[in-house]
C-alpha cells in the first residue's frame, strides 16, 4: 500500500531558504535507506507558493477564479512530499518517524496519508507500457 | 519544468463520497489528453484524512507529537495531485485551467506549484551526484 508523507511549509521554506547542510545530508541518507529497502516511489520539493497560483470554482458558475501566490504559510501549505510503497500502516508510520527534521527552524509538521488504489494507466506510465509489451509478446508466443 | 496540480479536499472528499460517473469521465478524458500530449508524470487520489496521521515537531530538537485524523480544515487538506512536465509556466497554467472542476458544487480548488529540480536546491556536486544516483535507483526498482 502506498503512503504520502506531506511535509508542511514553514516560514523558512516559504522564504525560499535552504535548510542547513546537516539536514540536507540527513535527508539524503534517509532517502537512501528508503531506496535501499525498495520502498521509495518518489520524493520532490515544491517551489515556495510565491510562484504558485490557485484556481477556484466557488460556485456552479463555469468561470474559475484565479488567485496568484504567495499564500499564507499558516494555511497548511505543502513544501515537500515523499511517496512510499510498503506492506503495512505500521511500516509507513515507522518510516515517517525516521524522517529527519531540521533544527532551529521552528515547528515542523509531516502528514501521513494513504493513497487510493492504483488509478489504472496513470500510475507509472512507463511500467504500464512495458507491461503491455510483455503481454503482447506472451500472447504472440502462445499463438506461435 | 515540472508542476504539481494539487486538488484541495472538499467536504465530500473528506466524507469519502466518490466522484459521480460524469466527473469521473471528465477527469479520465482530461488525463488521457495529458498522456497523449506526453506531459503526465503521475496522478493519484488520497484517501480522506480520517485514516491519516500528523507528526509534528513543536519543539526544535524535541519529541514528535502524533495526531490521528480526521483533520478539520478540509479546505487546506489535499485530496489528490497530478504531476506534469511542460516547457513553460504558461503551458502549466493552461493545463491547470483545463482540469475539470474537481468538485462541481462550489468547493472545487486546484493549486498549481512548480517542483524543484535538484540543481535548484543545491550546487554541492557531492549532493547532486548522490541525488541523481538515488533517482536512477528508484527508477530501476520501479521498472523491475
Amino acid at each position: 500500500m502506498r503512503f504520502m508523507f506531506i511535509v508542511k511549509a514553514t516560514g523558512y521554506s516559504e522564504a525560499g531558504g535552504n535548510y542547513n547542510q546537516k539536514y540536507t545530508d540527513a535527508m539524503i541518507a534517509y532517502k537512501k535507506s528508503l531506496a535501499g529497502a525498495g520502498v521509495l516511489v518518489s520524493a520532490e520539493a515544491l517551489h515556495p507558493s510565491s510562484t504558485g497560483i490557485r484556481i477556484m470554482y466557488p460556485s456552479d458558475s463555469e468561470k474559475p477564479e484565479i488567485l496568484v501566490g504567495p499564500f499564507l504559510a499558516d494555511q497548511e501549505l505543502i513544501a515537500e512530499y515523499t511517496l512510499i510503497d510498503v506492506d503495512s500502516e505500521a511500516d509507513a508510520l515507522n518510516w515517517a518517524l525516521r524522517m529527519p527534521v531540521p533544527t532551529g527552524c521552528g515547528e515542523f509538521k509531516i502528514e501521513v496519508r494513504k493513497l487510493k488504489k492504483n488509478l489504472g494507466f496513470l500510475r507509472y506510465s512507463g511500467t504500464c507500457a512495458l507491461e503491455a509489451d510483455l503481454k503482447d509478446q506472451l500472447s504472440m508466443l502462445k499463438n506461435f | 519544468m515540472r508542476f504539481m496540480m494539487i486538488v484541495k479536499a472538499t467536504s465530500d472528499s473528506e466524507a469519502g463520497v466518490l466522484p459521480s460517473q460524469e466527473q469521473f469521465d471528465a477527469m479520465q478524458k482530461y488525463n488521457e489528453e495529458l498522456v497523449r500530449a506526453g506531459v503526465l508524470l503521475a496522478a493519484d487520489g488520497l484517501m480522506s484524512s480520517s485514516n491519516g496521521i500528523r507528526i509534528s515537531y513543536p519543539e526544535p530538537g524535541g519529541k514528535p507529537k502524533i495526531m490521528d485524523g480526521p483533520f478539520t480544515e478540509a479546505k487546506e487538506l489535499i485530496a489528490g495531485y497530478t504531476l506534469i512536465e511542460v516547457k513553460s509556466r504558461e503551458e502549466a497554467i493552461e493545463w491547470a485551467l483545463r482540469m475539470p472542476d474537481p468538485h462541481g458544487f462550489g468547493q472545487g480548488e486546484i493549486e498549481l506549484r512548480q517542483v524543484f529540480e535538484i540543481e535548484e536546491l543545491t550546487n554541492n556536486d557531492d549532493l547532486l551526484a548522490k541525488e541523481t544516483a538515488l533517482r536512477k535507483q528508484v527508477k530501476e526498482q520501479r521498472q523491475a
